[in-house]
């Protein structure tokens, strides 16, 4: 049995305790916006905040976070974070769509650490999610106008 | 460790039986009844109950998801297992006809009420020190807690292996009984923090190499050494952190599990944070503090400290950007997302450059890390690393560890990393 | 060379179907529970609600046609049969409906339907779908708003002739009335044959009011808080979960044993199930078969399979490349296209026989992984006599045949349903992942859910195949150019799972479109012989795929590559020997043609000369940095998307990396129906292009791919990504696609920069450090 909070839902969940955390949230609590890509925490698409710190779910075991507060791309949206959604669809971010809940967590995240990000800390930061369809060019666009309006600032994007 | 004590006890088998024997011989303390919990001062248990933290007695007499202290964890040693006794004031099965002269036996020299010797697993070296009315705190602590009936295992070592009279030839080379005594020429409060640390928080029982009859080397007091698939790094000078540890960054890293220019407190270390030294003061973790800077001649070192973090934030740098190094590559996708730091060291993102599982000598610690993560109640509380083992293979977390050994730091390259990288896979996470 | 068209023929055919798509204008007024299709009530998928359920009907229901229907309070709600992969497809489809409608936008719903004869050829890929479906859905449209605004006329006792639609409404001088209206009191009459449809006229381009508008694209906010439905998030009560095992050869691995004594002690983990398969798809196949996907995947890792190998196990690299060049040096094999003038294998025999100079290069590319980042799943149950399958897929008409084969039972009793697809690139027009899943539930009798683990999914890619060409110009003393040669051998993706669908080359004789366009280029260069070759090894080891621009991905890294190879032997600039031979004459009709060609080789001139201009062509650039141009045709001849590439690199001499700086971007893919779409796809395509010039690239070992996941395989990630410049030709000329065509410009431009850097030539895709630094040191 493990316990930890979900977007501020308390579960506990009775499975193997090396059962990566990624499946528990899709099979087990039934969120399926967080995905599975590559298994190995190369990728990205299964991104989803741990104490508020972007992680990657497919090799974090569910025993890990025991005790700990995750919350996943549907819960990101009560957070300040919202400001990310808004400008991934005011620039049109996503093609494909599949690695973008795990970019916009890694970028939420990234905003907080990063509140004026350089194009540098882009590259840091997001290099470890992939994009297939190459949205690379927006994604930055989208992180620099998402982290222009958290700071305040009015932005025409 | 367990290894050394008993080829020690091997050794001292050659020496003279008789003498020996009269040498070595303790007597029962009589049983007495168990005192009532309510005849204790709830304030002294109060005192108890901070000092077993400080001295995270629960980490070896709690068995996992069982009852406090009730005791049959177990040890593994090559030899067999030790298993923590049942330290609750149960009559039958724990230490409730236990008296508090009996208590204070055992933590002063090592000897059960009935006159049996303890193994040095049980840190009496360093319990020795501990005051009387500590003692005191501690005995009216324990025989307060609930009783629970829980037998606890025999230990697997086998004959003659598991006679408990040559312990006394142990302690007789190694074992220096008698109370702390606090140093003129230091504070107070360094006073405090070494009573401390080398009494009931036993820092030296994991931090100081042993010889080879599995005493601590008092030669090399804090000098760093292995305990069970860890490195417990150095705690002096000789600690290869670029930043040297200050006394303000011990009692962050003491207090929170977590330290910026040094890393977060896993594998054993994080219970001794999080399960241990959470219920000690904010003043006693800054005496613990206090005495460590002493220790490893921080202060002295300070300037140090700003050359390492420009070193370490121009490290930062690379990696990111094309780069068709395998190594790079695998550092850029998998680590840096978490751990660059741009121009600003972020506590959150752990600094590698700074680490000091990537400047120790030997690779285990960081090896560990990557294959096993850190989970939410070890290191910085409430996050974790996820563990790399089951995507990566051994030649993957090599490179890793090759590549940060190579770019973030001036030492020599670790030798046999792949095969390291097997063996420690091979023990799995250990540490529960 | 008619692929596009022979394809859509083709599948009429063999859907056996003689309806026509254009038709169906019935004039049909129901209510609600008209809406929808009989088999499964909720079968489609709309991306832009939560949980992909369309909204229901208001009211009374119009369906002008097969392709919309309008409800009473207005909504239009636009049937797609295309995949959505990133492409937005559904929004710049129903735009172009929706425009000729004179609809009111915001009231505009898409469904992506499941599989159904009606819909006739249901495939997405070539970048053909706006491309195809532009006169259909414009007519579809406009006869609606015709019929509305006669209806609407009616009913505001006006004459049709002074009302006009728009936003969702008819309106007559002062007085107007909504769609909505209209059709809640059913006063719609009109009826159109297929023939009157057809003879509609498109509205003028000034009265366009979405088309080449910017419009937020339906799908994109349910892609960014996790309700857009995957694949891979498909969903049934009480489905199991499999994970395969994969056998050691793509063909011809037989089970010998399964030993799953270690994998029992896995919670959750059921039996293991030795596939057979009537359709042959996946020979080998053993499903190991959880009650969770982790327990299939945990269990799988520990069933032992012993497989007696198929013919193709030790089949390397270098094998099937080594291949490759034997077969284009035999030269009777192959097949000749037929690109304009005379015929046979001696066209241009006479031209190198009489040359001052022949310029012979060979060109290899490795081979290159799908790797859409969500891989293959599908969902699979009977319910109610039908056979549910749940999955992303982009060729649903050619998979379903095989998988009533497979399963054996009627292909109309087989129904495919649409959700998202997490990256296609031509990864799902190969729906062989989908049989297994079918054959494991019939077996079972429950509903399965396979999952491939990213593992698996790259043993099972359908890869790009590697590739050798080669490539011969004849020069007269003047250094003009007077015949050419290009010789291509690779696996043959559309002979090996669609070959009905070949065109004939000459004698008649079937080839692969998809590994040869492109050196049927519009170039005028004499005669010309182009001759595309199967590696009938890549073919046995492995399922060539499609793979994003398939072969002009490879052959255009040659050809551009070589052209200027071509320009520093006669000693010409390249982009001015390009606009020399950019003359839109030559055998090859280079003039272009109606509808979709028209102004031919001069478009592509024309691109070329404006991608010159923006990026600074001739201007002086720092050490070691260099500027190299490419241009293409895109796909095909039939639909050509004039597209020329400049990508600014600068090498580092001591380690051999290039780094791309910028690539700028001209596009002329006629009428754009959606600019920012457009832009993504020219965006994501060039630096797919990137990635496969630098980054990808793997090699068979012992026939299977080398590597299988991101530690070892490594795609563009956004650090290594380049500035961009994109920009399009204003034209009103027919669309044409843009999904692929800037995939295909940006290997030979970069390629080309380097040799300006540097001065050296590189001919193997991808481009190493290594290989730059041999290179260096052999120029000194």
């Amino acid at each position: 049995m493990t316990s930890f909070t979900i977007n501020d839902r308390s579960v506990t969940v009775d499975v193997e305790e090396d059962t990566p955390l990624l499946w528990v949230i899709r099979d087990e609590i039934g969120l399926t916006g967080t995905k599975f890509g590559c298994g190995i925490g190369m990728c990205g698409v299964c991104t989803v905040h741990v104490g508020g710190r972007p992680t990657r779910s497919c090799i974090t075991p569910v025993r890990a976070v025991e005790g700990a507060k995750i919350t996943t791309i549907e819960g990101l949206a009560a957070t300040a974070a919202h400001a990310v959604q808004k400008a991934w669809i005011d620039l049109q971010v996503p093609q494909c769509g599949y690695c973008q809940p795990g970019q916009i967590m890694q970028a939420a995240a990234l905003i907080r650490d990063f509140p004026s990000p350089t194009d540098e800390d882009i590259d840091a930061v997001m290099s470890g999610n992939l994009c297939r369809c190459m949205t690379y060019v927006r994604i930055r666009a989208a992180i620099k106008q998402a982290a222009a309006a958290l700071r305040g600032e009015v932005t025409n994007g | 460790m367990f290894k050394r004590l008993l080829i020690g006890a091997i050794v001292l088998m050659v020496l003279g039986f008789g003498g020996f024997l009269a040498f070595a011989w303790r007597p029962e303390i009589a049983a007495s009844q168990p005192p009532a919990p309510s005849s204790f001062d709830p304030a002294l248990v109060a005192r108890g109950e901070i000092l077993a933290g400080a001295g995270y007695c629960s980490e070896c007499h709690t068995p996992k998801g069982g009852r406090p202290y009730s005791g049959s964890r177990p040890m593994v040693t090559d030899f067999g297992t030790i298993y923590a006794t049942n330290i609750t004031p149960d009559p039958e099965t724990g230490i409730g006809k236990w008296s508090e002269e009996a208590f204070r036996r055992a933590l002063w020299t090592g000897v059960r009420r009935d006159g049996a010797h303890l193994l040095p697993a049980f840190p009496f070296d360093h319990l020795t020190k501990l005051s009387t009315e500590d003692v005191a705190a501690l005995y009216a602590y324990f025989m307060t807690r609930e009783p629970v009936h829980s037998v606890t295992p025999e230990n697997t070592i086998p004959f003659p292996l598991n006679i408990r009279l040559f312990q006394a030839g142990w302690k007789l080379l190694f074992f220096t009984p008698g109370r702390f005594e606090p140093r003129a020429d230091k504070s107070a409060e360094w006073n405090r923090g070494a009573y401390l640390a080398e009494g009931i928080s036993h820092c030296g029982a994991c931090h100081t190499p042993r010889n080879l009859l599995g005493a601590e080397k008092a030669s090399a007091t804090y000098g760093g050494a292995f305990i069970d698939n860890w490195v417990a790094p150095p705690l002096d000078k000789s600690n290869p952190s670029p930043v040297p540890w200050s006394r303000d960054e011990l009692y962050t890293y003491l207090r929170t599990g977590i330290s910026r220019y040094h890393g977060s407190a896993s594998g054993p270390m994080a219970p001794v944070v999080h399960a241990g030294l959470n219920v000690v003061s904010d003043a006693d973790v800054r005496a613990i503090a206090t005495y460590f800077a002493d220790v490893d001649e921080s202060a002295p070192r300070a300037a140090e400290e700003k050359a390492a973090i420009d070193h370490a934030l121009a490290a930062d740098k690379r990696g990111v950007g094309p780069d068709n190094d395998p190594a790079a590559k695998l550092y850029t996708a998998a680590c840096a997302s978490c751990h660059y730091n741009g121009g600003e060291i972020n506590v959150l993102r752990p600094d590698l450059a700074l680490n000091s599982a990537v400047n120790l000598e030997d690779p285990t610690n960081l090896i560990r890390i990557i294959l096993f993560g850190i989970d939410a109640k070890e290191g910085a509380p409430d996050i974790v690393m996820p563990a790399f083992a089951h995507g990566f293979s051994d030649e993957d977390v090599a490179q890793i560890a090759a590549y940060l050994r190579a770019t973030r730091t001036d030492h020599p390259p670790w030798q046999g990393l792949v095969e390291k990288v097997a063996a420690i896979r091979a023990q799995g996470k250990t540490e529960e | 060379m008619a692929s596009l068209h022979r394809l859509q023929k083709a599948a009429r055919e063999a859907a056996g179907s003689a309806l026509s798509r254009r038709g169906f204008l019935a004039g049909m007024v129901g209510t609600s529970a008209a809406f929808g299709f009989s088999r499964m009530a909720d079968a489609a998928m709309d991306p832009a609600t939560a949980n992909g359920v369309p909204p229901k009907p208001v009211g009374a229901l119009y369906e002008p046609s097969l392709w919309y229907s309008i409800d009473s309070a207005g909504n239009v709600t636009v049937n797609i049969i295309r995949a959505e992969m990133g492409q937005h497809v559904g929004t710049a489809l129903a735009r172009i409906l929706a425009d000729e409608l004179e609809t009111d936008w915001n009231k505009v719903n898409i469904v992506h339907v499941d599989t159904d004869q009606k819909w006739g050829l249901m495939v997405t890929g070539g970048s053909w779908s706006v491309s195809q479906t532009w006169t259909l859905f414009s007519q579809a449209g406009a006869a609606g708003r015709i019929a509305l605004i006669e209806a609407g006329a009616k009913l505001l006792d006006a004459d049709p002739q002074s009302c006009i639609a728009r936003h969702g409404q008819v309106v007559a001088g002062e007085k107007s009335i909504t769609f909505g209206e209209i059709i809640g009191k059913k006063a719609v009459t009109r009826h159109f044959s297929p023939e009157e449809i057809d003879k509609l006229p498109l509205k003028p381009v000034a009265e366009r009011r979405l088309v080449g508008k910017p419009v937020t694209a339906l799908d994109v906010p349910t892609k960014t808080n996790g309700e857009a439905l995957y694949g891979i998030d498909a969903h049934v009560a009480g489905m199991l979960h499999a994970r395969p095992k994969i056998p050691p050869t793509r063909y011809g691995s037989k089970v010998v044993s399964v030993d799953d004594s270690a994998a029992r002690k896995i919670k959750g983990y059921l039996r293991s199930l030795v596939i057979e398969d009537p359709s042959n798809t996946v020979p080998g196949w053993v499903m190991v078969i959880g009650d969770s996907t982790f327990a299939a995947m945990r269990a799988a890792d520990l069933v032992k399979v012993t497989w007696e190998a198929g013919p193709t196990a030790n089949v390397s690299e270098k094998d099937v490349q080594d291949h490759a060049s034997a077969l284009i040096d035999k030269p009777e094999g192959g097949v000749l296209l037929d690109v304009g003038g005379p015929k046979g294998r001696d066209v241009a025999k006479a031209a190198f026989a009489a040359a001052d100079f022949v310029l012979e290069q060979t060109y290899t590319t490795a081979t290159v992984l799908h790797f859409q980042l969500e891989p293959m799943n599908a969902l699979a149950f009977e319910k109610d006599g039908i056979f549910e399958i749940h999955t992303g897929n982009q060729w649903q008409s050619l998979i379903l045949p095989v998988l009533a084969k497979a399963l054996d039972r009627p292909q109309e009793s087989i129904v495919l349903r649409s959700y998202m697809l997490g990256g296609g690139f031509g990864r799902r027009l190969n729906g062989d992942y989908i049989v297994p899943a079918a054959l494991a539930a019939k077996a079972l009798g429950r509903p399965v859910k396979l999952l491939l683990t990213r593992h698996d999914d790259v043993l099972f890619d359908s890869v790009r195949s590697s590739s050798v060409q080669k490539i011969r110009m004849a020069f007269d003393s003047g250094n003009k150019i007077i015949g050419m040669e290009h010789h291509a051998a690779a696996g043959w993706p559309t002979e090996v799972m669609a070959p009905a669908f070949m065109p004939k080359g000459q004698d008649d004789k079937p080839f692969d479109p998809f590994a040869i366009a492109g050196a049927d280029h519009w170039y005028d260069v004499g005669p010309q012989l182009v001759r595309a070759i199967s590696n009938d090894l890549a073919n046995a080891t492995f399922r060539p795929g499609w793979l994003r621009s398939v072969g002009p991905g490879w052959i255009n890294w040659a050809l551009e590559s070589f052209m200027d190879e071509a320009a520093f032997h006669a000693k010409m600039d390249p982009v001015a020997l390009r606009l020399k031979l950019l003359s839109g004459k030559g055998q090859n009709e280079n003039a272009g043609q109606a509808p979709k060609a028209v102004g031919g080789a001069l478009r592509q001139a024309e691109v070329l000369r404006r991608v010159a201009q923006r990026a600074g062509w001739g201007s002086p650039l720092p050490p070691d940095t260099g500027l190299g141009i490419a241009t293409t045709f895109g796909q095909e001849r039939e639909m050509p998307t004039w597209i020329a590439c400049a990508a600014r690199v600068h090498v580092d001499r001591t380690t051999g990396k290039v780094r791309v700086e910028k690539l700028t971007i001209i596009t002329d893919a006629g009428t754009i129906v959606d600019p920012d779409g457009a832009k993504a796809q020219t965006e994501g395509g060039a630096l797919w292009g990137l990635s496969m010039a630098l980054n990808e690239g793997t090699e068979f070992e012992k026939g299977q791919v080398r590597d299988t996941n991101l530690d070892s395989y490594t795609p563009l990630r956004i650090d290594e990504t380049p500035e961009l410049d994109v920009s399009f030709v204003d034209s009103a000329e027919f669309p044409v696609g843009l999904g692929e065509p800037a995939t295909t410009v940006v290997a030979p431009a970069i390629g080309n920069a380097i040799f300006a850097a540097v001065g050296v030539r590189l001919r193997h895709l991808p481009i190493t450090p290594q290989a730059v630094l041999a290179g260096l040191k052999a120029v000194g």
